[in-house]
C-alpha cells in the first residue's frame, strides 16, 4: 500500500494549513448536503414530479416506457420553454399575461408574411426574422411601460394581451377570411427553416441522417446499467465527502476491508447474474448485500474521522420510537404473508383480510404516534401516518384495482419520503432509524416480489426499492461510523485541471466535427455530432481527474466534483436507455412487410425537447451563477435598493420581458412548423398555466425569489399529469380536478418541506460535538433560533 | 483643500408640491469629514440621495472637479467614486449577505459568453470585509433579511467602504450599532478621511459627530444655516445647533457674525 505513504506525506504539507486557515465557525450548525438541498426553492416539485411519476408508471403499461415518456415530455417541453423566462420574470417581480397570446401571434405573423396572400409573400428568410423583431418590440414596450409608468405589469400586460388577441383574429380574417392560417408548407425557405424549427430525433429510426445511426446497440443494456451503478456510487460517495470529515491519514486496515468487500459484492452480482434459483438467489444476494455494506464500512473507516459516539447514544425516547416503529412495520409484514392472496375479492389485496388488517393497523399506528406527540417524541404531524394507513382501504372500495394499487404504493412512496426527510434533518441517534428503513424496504422489496401480480412490479419495483434499501443501509453505516463536520466546502481545488478537461471537450468538439463534415455531412448534424461526442470526452476526463484527485490528494472539495460526476453519469444512462434500442427489442417491436422490408414504430423527441432541455439548464445557470441573475433576484426582492446600489433596475426589467417574448417567438416558431397551419386563438390562456407551473417550482409570487429548474420541473409535472391520465384511461373528464389538486399538494410540499428543513435541525436538547469540541446547537437558515441571544 | 472637489449650487429639490430642498450651497472637500446635520424631516437623506444619483436635482447646478454634473442613476454616481450607506441601508432581504455586498458591482470569471460571478472570491472579500467591521459573520450564504438590525447596517457600511473611491456617503449608519461596532465606523470614517477620500457624514449623535467632523452643514426644513469648520464650533454649541428650538435663531445670529461665511 504505497498509496497511503504518499497521501500521509502531502496530508502533512497541505492538508493541515489548510484547516488552519478556515476555522470552523462555531455558531454554524452540521447541515448535510440533504438538508441543503430540501431548503432549495424547486424541492416541493422535484419530489412532487418522483411521486406522480411512480404513480403513472404503478398504473399504466405505456407511461414508463420511451414512447410514453417522449409523449409527455413534448408536452412539458412546449409549457417549460415558456415557464423558465416566466419564471425569472416573475423572480424579477413582473408578470406577463401577454406571453401566451404572443405565441399563437408570432406563428401567425411569421405565416401572414411568408406566404403569398394577394401575392405579396416575403417568403421564411424575412418573414422569421421580421416576427422575432416584432416579438422583441413588444416585450420591450411591456417592459418600457411597466417601468416608466409604474403601473403594475398586471395591467400593461393584459392590455397587450387583449390587444394581440383582437390583432390575431383581425388580421387572420382579413387576410385569410378564415379563422385558420395555413400554408406554411408552401412558403419560400421552408425546408431550410424547417430543418430548424421541425427537426425531429428518430428512435428505432435515424438520426437526421440514415447512413450513420441506425439507433440500435447489443450492448445498451451493459452499458446503461454500468452507467447507472457507476453513477450512483459516485453520488454517494460525492454526499459522503461533503458531509464528513476526512482523517489526516489513511487507515490501511479499512483500504483492505473496502476492497474485500467490493471483491465479494461484485462475485456476488456476478453470480445472481449466471445462476438461478431461490437458494443461489438467497445466497449470492446476501453476499451482494454484506460485500456491499463492508465495502462502505471499509471506505469510511479508511478515509473519514471517527465519531465520539461517548456522548450520542441512542436516547431511550428513540428506542421507543424505534420499537413501536418495528413493531408497527413486523405486524404489517406478519399480517401481508399470513393474508392469503387467492382470497382477495376483485379489488385486489385490499379488499379481504388485509385491507381489514391496514385499517386496525392505521388506528393503532395513530394511537401509538399521537401518544409520542404527545410526549413531545415526535412531531404533532405523525399521527397522519396512521390516517393515511387507515384512509387507504376505505377509498379501495371505492376505485379500480389499478388505481387502489397506485394509492398504496403512493402512499407507501409518501410515508417513505417523510421517513427519510425526517431521518435526514436529526442528528447522530437516527442512524437506528435510516438502518430500520432501509431493512423495512428491503422486506417490502421481497413481498412485492413475491406478492405481485403483474411483472413490471415484480422486477422494476423490486430492484428499484432493493437499490433504495441498499443506498440508506450505506448511508446509514457511514454516519454511524464518520465524525460529521459543517456545511459549505471549498469548491474543488483542480480548477486548472478543470480548464484543461473544458479545453479538451472543446478539441474534440472540433476534430469530431471536422471528421463529420469532411464525411460529407450536413453542417447540423456534423455540429450535433460534433458537440455531443466533445462533451461527453470532456466528461471523461473530468471523471478520470476526479477520481484520481478522491484518491491521492486531501481536496476537500472533491465532493462536489464527485457529485457532479454521478448526476452526469446517471443522465448518461437515462439518455442512452432512452435513445438506442436492442437487437432483443427491435425484433419484439418490428414487423417484415410484405415487401421485405423492417417497419418499426418510432418515437420522436422533437427540437422543442432539446430547446427545453437548453433553456432550462441556461436559465439555471444565469439565475444563479451570473451578475443578470443576481440583478433579477435584487429587482424582484427590492427594487429601490437594487437601484440605489447601483443596479441598472429598468433595463434589467425590460430584458426580462423581452426574454419572454423571444421565448415565446421560439415557442410560436415550433408551432407553426408542427402543425403548419395555425388557428388564431392558439396560445390564448396559456399564461396562467406558465405561472401556476412557476409557482409549483418554488417561486413566489410576490418575486424576489424562485429556480428556473423548479419550473422546468414543474412543466414536466404537468406534462406528466394531463398526458397520464390518459394513459392510465381515467375518465379525462376529471382531469382538471386531479391536477388542481396536485399541484396544490406540491405547492404546500414545498412550503412545510422547506419551512421544516431550514428550522432548527437539532433535537431540542440534543448537542452535537464538532471537530474542535466545543458544543454547538445553533442553527443557521432563514430563521433565527433563541440560543443564540 | 483649497480646490473644490464637490460644489453644490443652490441646489433644490421638489418631491411634486413637497418643498424637500431650497436653496442649499456647500463645498466637500477630499481629505476632510462633512457632517450633515439637522433636525428629522430636515432632508439630509434628500440632500445625500442627490450626490448618490438617486434623485436628481430641480435647481441649482452639482460641481464635480469643475464640471457640472447630473447623475442620472446611482450607476453613474458609482462610476464616478461615490460609494453610499443609505439610511434605509438599501438591501435585498431575501438575497444572501455576499449577493447583497456585491450587488452591482459582481466580480467576474470566465469569457464573455460563459461569464459568471466569482462566487468564492466574493464570500471570502464578503467575509474579510466584515470581519473588519468587527462583525464575525457565520455564513455569507445567510440571508440578509435575517441578520440582526446591526449586523445589516454593517453589511451596507462594509460594502460602501469597499467601493467608495473618491466619496463615501454615510446616512446615519451608527444608528443601529453596539458600542465596539460604532467606534470601528468612526475609525473607518477617520482612515477614509486620511486616504485622501471626502466622506460626508450624517448622524443625531453629536457625540459621533463632533470628533470626526471637519465641516458640519446644518440643514433647518429643507434650508441649509450655514457651514462651521471644527474650529468655529464646540461640542456644546453644536449640541445646541442639532436640538433646533427657540434659542436656534438666537444661536444662529450670534454665530453668524462669527463665522468666516
Ligand atoms: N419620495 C418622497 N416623496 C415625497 N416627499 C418626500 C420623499 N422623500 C422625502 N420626502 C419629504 O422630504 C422631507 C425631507 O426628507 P429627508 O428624508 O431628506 O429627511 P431627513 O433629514 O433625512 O430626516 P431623518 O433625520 O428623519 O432621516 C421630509 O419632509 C419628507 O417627508
Ligand atoms: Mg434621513
Amino acid at each position: 500500500m504505497n498509496e497511503s505513504n504518499v497521501i500521509s506525506a502531502e496530508q502533512v504539507a497541505a492538508g493541515d494549513s489548510a484547516v488552519a486557515d478556515e476555522p470552523l465557525d462555531e455558531r454554524l450548525a452540521l447541515r448535510g448536503p440533504i438538508q441543503q438541498l430540501l431548503t432549495r426553492p424547486e424541492i416541493g416539485a422535484l419530489l412532487g414530479a418522483v411521486g406522480v411519476w411512480m404513480l403513472f408508471w404503478l398504473v399504466s403499461a405505456p407511461f414508463g416506457t420511451v414512447g410514453g415518456t417522449a409523449n409527455f415530455l413534448d408536452v412539458a417541453a412546449y409549457l417549460g420553454l415558456m415557464a423558465v423566462p416566466v419564471a425569472l420574470l416573475m423572480i424579477g417581480g413582473e408578470f406577463d399575461l401577454s406571453a401566451g397570446a404572443m405565441t399563437g401571434a408570432t406563428a401567425i405573423i411569421a405565416i401572414l408574411l411568408a406566404i403569398d396572400v394577394n401575392g405579396a409573400g416575403l417568403g421564411l428568410h424575412l418573414a422569421v426574422p421580421l416576427s422575432l423583431a416584432f416579438a422583441l418590440a413588444i416585450g420591450w414596450f411591456n417592459g418600457t411601460l411597466v417601468e416608466k409608468t409604474s403601473l403594475p405589469s398586471f395591467i400593461v400586460t393584459l392590455g397587450t394581451f387583449f390587444m394581440l388577441i383582437g390583432a390575431k383574429l383581425g388580421f387572420s380574417k382579413l387576410f385569410t377570411n378564415k379563422v385558420l392560417v395555413e400554408g406554411l408548407d408552401e412558403a419560400e425557405g421552408y425546408d431550410f427553416w424547417n430543418g430548424i424549427f421541425g427537426a425531429e430525433w428518430l428512435r428505432n429510426g435515424h438520426l437526421w441522417d440514415e447512413r450513420r445511426w441506425s439507433g440500435f446497440w447489443l450492448l445498451r443494456d451493459e452499458i446503461w446499467a454500468g452507467l447507472l451503478i457507476c453513477g450512483s456510487l459516485a453520488l454517494l460517495l460525492g454526499l459522503f465527502e461533503l458531509t464528513y470529515a476526512r482523517r489526516s491519514k489513511l487507515n490501511v486496515s479499512g483500504v483492505v476491508i473496502a476492497l474485500a468487500g467490493a471483491a465479494a459484492a461484485l462475485v456476488g452480482f456476478g453470480a445472481l447474474l449466471e445462476l438461478d434459483g431461490r437458494n443461489s438467489n438467497i445466497v449470492y444476494g446476501t453476499l451482494t448485500a454484506a460485500g456491499m455494506i463492508a465495502a462502505v464500512a471499509g471506505w469510511c473507516r479508511a478515509r473519514y474521522e471517527r465519531p465520539d459516539h461517548s456522548d450520542s447514544g441512542v436516547s431511550p425516547g428513540w428506542i421507543k420510537y424505534l420499537l413501536a416503529g418495528l413493531a408497527a412495520v413486523g405486524a404489517a409484514v406478519v399480517l401481508a404473508v399470513v393474508m392469503n392472496a387467492e382470497d382477495s375479492s376483485q379489488l385486489g389485496f385490499f379488499g379481504g383480510d388485509f385491507g381489514r388488517a391496514l385499517f386496525a393497523l392505521g388506528i393503532a399506528l395513530v394511537g401509538v404516534l399521537a401518544v409520542l406527540a404527545a410526549l413531545g417524541r415526535v412531531s404533532p404531524g405523525y399521527p397522519a401516518i396512521g390516517a393515511v394507513l387507515v384512509a387507504v382501504p376505505s377509498i379501495s372500495f371505492l376505485v379500480t384495482v389499478q388505481a387502489a394499487r397506485a394509492i398504496l404504493f403512493g402512499g407507501l412512496a409518501l410515508i417513505g419520503i417523510t421517513l427519510l426527510w425526517s431521518a435526514a434533518s436529526r442528528v447522530r441517534p437516527s442512524v437506528w432509524v435510516t438502518g430500520a428503513i432501509s431493512v423495512v424496504i428491503a422486506l417490502l422489496a421481497f413481498f412485492i416480489q413475491s406478492e405481485a401480480g403483474s411483472r413490471k412490479i415484480r422486477v422494476e419495483l423490486f430492484t428499484l426499492l432493493l437499490l433504495v434499501a441498499l443506498v440508506l443501509g450505506a448511508a446509514a453505516v457511514a454516519r454511524y461510523l464518520s465524525a460529521s463536520r459543517t456545511s459549505a466546502p471549498p469548491p474543488p481545488a483542480f480548477g486548472r485541471w478543470t480548464q484543461i478537461c473544458a479545453v479538451l471537450g472543446v478539441a474534440a468538439t472540433v476534430i469530431f466535427f471536422a471528421v463529420e463534415v469532411a464525411d460529407g455531412d450536413a453542417v447540423l448534424y456534423a455540429l450535433i455530432t460534433g458537440v455531443t461526442k466533445g462533451g461527453i470526452t470532456a466528461f471523461i476526463a473530468y471523471t478520470l481527474v476526479t477520481a484520481v484527485f478522491t484518491l491521492f490528494t486531501r481536496d476537500e472539495g472533491v465532493g462536489r466534483a464527485l457529485v457532479t460526476v454521478g448526476i452526469g453519469t446517471v443522465m448518461l444512462a437515462v439518455v442512452t436507455r432512452m435513445l438506442f434500442v436492442t437487437g432483443a427489442e427491435l425484433e419484439k417491436i418490428c414487423t417484415v412487410g410484405s415487401d421485405g422490408e423492417l417497419r418499426c414504430p418510432q418515437t420522436q423527441f422533437g427540437v422543442v425537447v432539446l430547446s427545453f432541455v437548453v433553456f432550462a439548464a441556461v436559465g439555471s445557470w444565469v439565475l444563479t451563477r451570473t451578475q443578470f441573475g443576481s440583478w433579477i433576484m435584487a429587482v424582484g426582492g427590492n427594487k429601490e435598493a437594487a437601484r440605489s446600489v447601483g443596479v441598472p433596475a429598468a433595463r434589467t426589467k425590460t430584458t426580462l420581458f423581452m426574454l419572454v417574448s423571444g421565448a415565446a417567438w421560439i415557442t410560436g416558431m415550433l408551432i407553426a412548423f408542427r402543425l403548419t397551419a395555425v388557428q388564431a386563438d392558439v396560445g390564448d390562456g396559456n399564461e396562467f398555466r406558465y405561472i401556476i407551473v412557476a409557482v409549483v417550482g418554488g417561486c413566489l409570487l410576490t418575486g424576489g425569489y424562485g429556480s428556473a429548474l423548479g419550473a422546468a420541473v414543474g412543466a414536466v409535472i404537468w406534462g406528466m399529469i394531463s398526458q397520464g391520465i390518459g394513459f392510465a384511461q381515467w375518465n379525462s373528464d376529471w382531469r382538471f380536478l386531479v391536477l388542481g389538486a396536485l399541484l396544490l399538494v406540491a405547492v404546500l410540499v414545498n412550503n412545510y418541506v422547506r419551512s421544516r428543513a431550514e428550522k432548527a435541525p437539532v433535537k431540542s436538547g440534543a448537542t452535537v460535538p464538532d471537530r474542535s469540541g466545543i458544543t454547538i446547537i445553533v442553527p443557521k437558515g432563514l430563521t433565527r433560533s433563541k440560543e443564540e441571544g | 483643500m483649497s480646490s473644490d472637489f464637490l460644489e453644490l449650487k443652490n441646489l433644490s429639490k421638489f418631491y411634486g408640491n413637497i418643498i424637500a430642498l431650497t436653496g442649499v450651497t456647500t463645498t466637500v472637500n477630499p481629505g476632510e469629514v462633512t457632517c450633515v446635520l439637522g433636525d428629522n424631516g430636515a432632508g439630509k437623506s434628500t440632500f445625500i440621495k442627490i450626490l448618490a444619483g438617486v434623485h436628481q436635482h430641480d435647481e441649482g447646478e452639482l460641481v464635480l472637479e469643475g464640471n457640472k454634473v447630473r447623475f442620472a442613476s446611482p450607476r453613474e454616481a458609482l462610476t464616478a467614486g461615490i460609494a453610499t450607506v443609505y439610511q434605509d441601508l438599501a438591501m435585498v432581504p431575501l438575497m444572501s449577505v455576499w449577493r447583497n455586498f456585491f450587488l452591482g458591482q459582481e466580480p467576474k470569471k470566465g469569457v464573455w459568453p460563459f461569464r459568471q460571478i466569482d462566487i468564492d472570491k466574493s464570500k471570502m472579500i464578503a467575509k474579510a470585509e466584515m470581519a473588519k467591521m468587527g462583525i464575525d459573520i457565520r455564513d455569507t450564504e445567510q440571508s440578509v433579511g435575517t441578520l440582526s438590525g446591526g449586523e445589516r447596517q454593517s453589511v451596507a457600511i462594509a460594502r460602501a467602504s469597499y467601493f467608495g473611491a473618491r466619496v463615501l456617503i454615510l446616512d446615519e449608519p451608527t444608528s443601529a450599532l453596539g458600542v465596539k461596532q460604532s467606534g470601528v465606523v468612526l475609525r473607518r470614517i477617520v482612515e477614509a478621511r486620511d486616504q485622501g477620500l471626502a466622506v460626508i457624514f450624517i448622524t443625531h449623535n453629536p457625540n459621533h459627530a463632533y470628533p470626526v467632523g471637519d465641516r458640519f452643514v446644518i440643514l433647518q426644513r429643507g434650508r441649509s444655516l450655514g457651514n462651521w469648520a471644527k474650529d468655529e464650533l464646540s461640542q456644546s454649541e453644536l449640541t445646541q445647533l442639532m436640538a433646533g428650538g427657540a434659542e436656534l435663531e438666537q444661536l444662529q445670529h450670534e454665530l453668524s457674525q462669527t463665522s468666516a461665511n
